[in-house]
């Protein structure tokens, strides 16, 4: 079981596997956005839409609202100067996970594919939006100093 | 005349085709090298030699055996603290961070383990991988402030040292935490740990750093 937790991290973090090159950051994100990576939306109002990200299996990173303040929450964060401005984003709620070794302590989680339902207003035109997504991971065993994964977004505005 | 431009252009040709080369080589080797040389602190993923269902595998460090590398980092009020100044006792040197909750879990062993193994010259120095934003003293008196509030928290009695990312290559570079090094009486390391163990894990560790190098 342990080993298996082990190889888990292991393998998201790229150690133990003969293609791991020691010092050939960054290493393989414990979170990978999935789609879309293209949207049309109308210029200059709020327009709703779906992020996909997925969690490597094995893994678990902190929701939006985890239940102690020193954790990480995972936050969807667009350039502060551009033409397309996150307006707001709803989460979704975490489940609950509890190391074997503490049943007593709930953090708040996702795993596997979650959505994020993102407004952005964009102002006429085609945009390359490069946000990024802030997260901390860990197995039930050992967790991952706080990473970001890009999210690269062509946002068409008419 | 004009054949002794094309011979000259030539040479000149072939001199800056065998200098690019051998620029090219050397570079080449001095990235194996620096390859080679992190690989060898590397953390790796082995199975123990025990056979059968019950074998635990763990990350073993090629640090084992091998004398700690020495450190100079600063304590919660400030001030500097060396490895080299517990020479002499069996240190265990835990890696841990603010966010990460295993390291939550195995503390209060730490705490119980350090308390029992003290009157035989055990220490523990905690260390701290929080992100320190040295840039902004307000930012930087925040985090470390943060820091405290969890050692207070969590009742750490040990020293709780900061900027653990300073010395992580020389220890691994692992990124996996909770990670333990235990050292010696002599400053070699006996053993390594990496994620929540057990607390006889850990206990069993802390005995072997106590009684090799006597």
């Amino acid at each position: 079981m342990r080993l298996a937790a082990a190889g888990v991290l292991a393998l998201a973090l790229g150690i133990g596997q003969t293609s791991f090159q020691p010092g050939s950051h960054p290493r393989p994100a414990a979170v990978s956005y999935l789609f879309p990576e293209q949207v049309t939306v109308p210029a200059d109002k709020p327009a709703a839409v779906d992020l996909h990200f997925t969690v490597a299996p094995g893994l678990h990173i902190n929701s939006h609202t985890p239940h102690a303040r020193e954790l990480v929450p995972t936050t969807l964060k667009f350039p502060e100067t551009g033409a397309v401005r996150l307006a707001g984003v709803s989460y979704p709620a975490g489940s609950d996970f509890t190391f074997d070794l503490d049943p007593t302590e709930k953090l708040s989680v996702y795993t596997g594919e979650f959505i994020l339902h993102a407004q952005m207003v964009a102002a006429p035109g085609a945009h390359l939006v490069e946000a990024t997504l802030r997260y901390q991971a860990c197995d039930n065993q050992t967790c991952m100093p706080p990473r970001s994964v890009p999210v690269t977004i062509d946002v068409i505005a008419k | 005349m004009k054949r002794n431009v094309i011979v000259v252009a030539v040479v000149v040709f072939l001199l800056v085709v065998l200098g690019l080369a051998g620029w090219a080589n050397w570079q080449n080797r001095k990235q194996m090298l620096a390859a080679q040389q992190a690989h060898q602190s590397q953390a790796v993923l082995i199975a123990d030699s025990g056979t059968g269902s019950n074998a635990i595998g763990h990350l073993s460090s090629p640090l084992v055996g091998k004398p700690a590398p020495n450190f100079t980092l600063t304590n919660l009020k400030g001030e500097k603290v060396s490895l080299a100044s517990y020479k002499g006792k069996a240190v265990q040197l835990n890696f841990w961070a603010t966010w990460c909750a295993p390291c939550k879990i195995e503390t209060p062993w730490l705490i119980e383990l350090e308390k029992q193994y003290q009157p035989q010259g055990f220490e523990i120095l905690g260390i701290s991988f929080d992100d320190l934003d040295r840039d902004d003293p307000k930012l930087f008196a925040k985090d470390k402030a943060e820091i405290a509030r969890s050692v207070a928290q969590l009742k750490i009695p040990y020293p709780v040292l900061l900027d653990g990312d300073s010395i992580a290559k020389p220890y691994g570079d692992s990124d996996v935490y909770p990670t333990s090094f235990f050292v010696n009486r002599s400053g070699t390391i006996v053993a390594a740990s990496f994620g929540l163990t057990s607390k006889e894990d850990l206990e069993d560790n802390i005995r072997k750093a106590l009684e090799e190098g006597k």
